[in-house]
């Protein structure tokens, strides 16, 4: 653009200008700080972070753990200015990390090797809050099924695909994959009150309080109950952020870890702050349910050793063979990559 | 005047047309010549926009898991090219078995409107309610009903695929010439003679137009439909490459799915060609 045509057109000029600069800002693959939009406010001493929930806001333990980190000023005291957005579940809030529009995410600890192994994601766990597994399976209570070795010659459900939670079971009790039906059923738990289905695969915080509110009695098994070591949900940033900013990670995990645990605290409190994000037309029982299950599943033995959070090289690894044994992995993942205790010590 | 009467007329027009101006057959050439030109130019597009796609992501280091480059959908569609003819052909058999549920469910409405005037607003409301019904919500209730098998899907299918052929049908019943109309009523023929010797034949241009729209339509429903939950075809190949973000696997089906929808629409032209020109014979 010459000099005779800016002056011509002055007012293209500056929009040209502007939107170089917000490409700029763009480029730089960091969200846009609030350092001199307004130097005197609270938020310009503060370093900007994105949280992304891995699902629609609820009460899962990572999510609550962020949203009283913020409701509690929390994520202020560490220094850090949290947004918190949240996934529509398919998958996008792993791509939004990679790419650093995200720094802090959810992921359960299986996907978390699976997207290691394929497309070979840099994910990392900072802190593991599911210290069992997400997953466990129900019959009705009066169905008649009242073990697992029962599920012969029954149709057992799964969610997309057959997670390595039903195979191991299954082999725990002598069985294997030919002496059941399983299905695909998708995420309503209708199919099992109406009979479709014998045996329903649910989100143990979810789905049991669901049907129980319905009236219906079950029986529920999952992988924990045979020693099967399948783990939970974690906080997941990546191999870079780890290595280029770990005093922001640093700060966030231990504001969400006071998060939770205020939120142990003070459950009731808890769902109030939860419901600021889910809607006023929540089902604060629901909640408390999601909450109180995944409260009990983030405590075992390591936890009572180290802390709310911890995790081990045996844990990811017992978890890592299972996955290879159930090819659930497309090949083998060096699990001392896949997490860190850096934060939580 | 019959109709046979009517197609010896337009032979001899055009006839004396050909006989009156001897340079239509150049112009016939030299629109054969503009339609070759302008396929090279769809096909010349095409290929500019892959490799502009192939650079770009190339220069701009997207990893794969975002973007794909065409070349990665390429192996990918290479290398899984079995499966995914496996899925291609569950997400036809449904599509087709859908897509004529469908378009008899419309046909029929239409022809039970043209048949009873005073049944119109009650068909059409419902039809309206069906259409306007997002498929999401209805989905677990016909896998509820009709089991996990093919049978949800057949009929998401149909719905998505049965209001454009009611519409059109509906048109086409009704855009009977007056003057064959007056004719038919001069003769006081009934409503099923007037229907199928008048609204019948001059409704098949509609009813392949409702083809043309619903026939891809019907494959995009059957993937909707598999990727709610199913245990094969390419909405489920698509809904795995999705989860497990493996992109060039999903954009693989993309291509399956479209190359699917672009020859079921293929067909369709050419049904409507073969069928118009056997009516003008």
């Amino acid at each position: 653009m010459t000099r005779a045509t800016i002056l011509a057109h002055p007012r293209r000029f500056v929009v040209l200008v502007a939107a170089l600069v917000l490409v700029a800002c763009q480029a730089t693959g960091q969200p846009p700080t609030t350092a001199g939009v307004d130097p005197t406010s609270e938020a310009a001493t503060l370093t900007p972070v994105s949280f992304m929930a891995g699902f629609s806001p609820q009460a899962n333990l990572p999510f609550v753990g962020a949203y009283v980190a913020d409701a509690q000023g929390f994520f202020a005291d560490h220094g850090l200015d949290v947004e918190i957005t949240h996934s529509a579940g398919g998958g996008e809030h792993l791509q939004l990390l990679t790419t650093g529009t995200v720094q802090v995410t959810t992921q359960d600890a299986a996907v978390l090797l699976e997207r290691r192994a394929d497309p070979g994601l840099p994910l990392v766990s900072l802190a593991l809050l599911g210290q069992r597994g997400q997953q466990a399976f129900v019959a009705l209570a009066d169905s008649g099924l009242e073990s697992p070795r029962d599920w012969a010659g029954h149709t057992v459900g799964y969610k997309g695909t057959p997670p390595p939670d039903v195979y191991a079971i299954l082999d725990a009790v002598g069985l294997d994959e030919s002496d059941v039906d399983l299905v695909n059923v998708g995420f309503d738990p209708r199919v099992l009150t109406q009979g479709k289905v014998d045996v329903y695969p649910v989100y143990k915080s979810n789905e049991p309080d669901t049907l129980a509110g319905w009236g219906y009695e079950l029986d529920q098994w999952e992988a924990a109950d045979y020693d099967i070591p399948m783990l939970g949900l974690t906080y997941v940033s990546t191999e870079e952020l780890v290595a280029d900013r770990p005093e922001v990670l640093d700060a966030f995990v231990d504001a969400a870890m006071e998060g939770i645990a205020w939120a142990d605290d003070h459950r009731d409190e808890a769902i109030d702050i939860v419901a600021t994000w889910t809607g006023s037309e929540t089902d604060r029982d629901h909640q408390r349910f999601i909450l109180d299950t995944e409260l009990a599943d983030a405590t075992s033995p390591v936890t009572d050793q180290y802390g709310l959070g911890w995790q081990t090289h045996d844990q990811w690894q017992a978890l890592e063979e299972l996955l290879v044994d159930y090819d659930a992995l497309s090949s083998r993942v060096a699990v001392d990559d896949a997490f860190t205790t850096q934060f939580l010590e | 005047m019959t109709r046979q009467a009517v197609a010896a007329d337009h032979r001899a027009a055009a006839d004396r047309a050909r006989t009156i101006d001897p340079s239509a057959e150049v112009a016939v050439a030299a629109r054969r010549r503009s339609g070759r030109l302008a396929r090279l130019g769809g096909v010349a597009l095409l290929v500019c926009l892959v490799a502009a796609w192939e650079v770009g992501v190339d220069l701009a280091g997207t990893p794969v898991w975002i973007v794909p480059a065409p070349s990665d959908v390429a192996m990918a569609l290479r290398d899984g090219l079995g499966g995914l003819a496996e899925a291609a052909v569950v997400t036809l058999g449904e599509a087709v078995a859908g897509l004529v549920l469908g378009t008899a469910t419309g046909l029929s409405m239409a022809i039970a409107i043209t048949f009873f005037r005073h049944l119109e607003q009650a068909v059409l409301s419902v039809a309206l309610l069906a259409k306007s019904t997002p498929i999401i919500a209805v989905a677990p209730i016909l896998t509820i009903w009709l089991g996990f098998g093919h049978g949800p899907k057949v009929v998401v299918t149909a719905l998505l695929t049965f209001f454009p052929m009611l519409v059109n049908a509906l048109e086409g019943f009704r855009s009977v010439d007056p003057a064959i109309e007056d004719w038919f009523a001069s003769v006081d023929a009934d409503a099923v003679t007037v229907f199928r010797h008048a609204r019948w034949p001059s409704s098949w241009p509609f009813l392949f137009t409702a083809l043309k729209v619903s026939a891809p339509l019907a494959m995009i429903g059957a993937v909707v439909a598999e990727w709610m939950g199913a245990s094969g075809g390419l909405g489920r190949s698509m809904w795995l490459a999705y989860t497990n973000l493996r992109m060039p696997d999903l954009f693989a089906a993309v291509v399956v799915l479209t190359g699917l929808s672009a020859l079921t629409y293929h067909l369709v032209t050419v049904a409507e060609r073969a069928a118009l020109a056997s009516r003008r014979a």
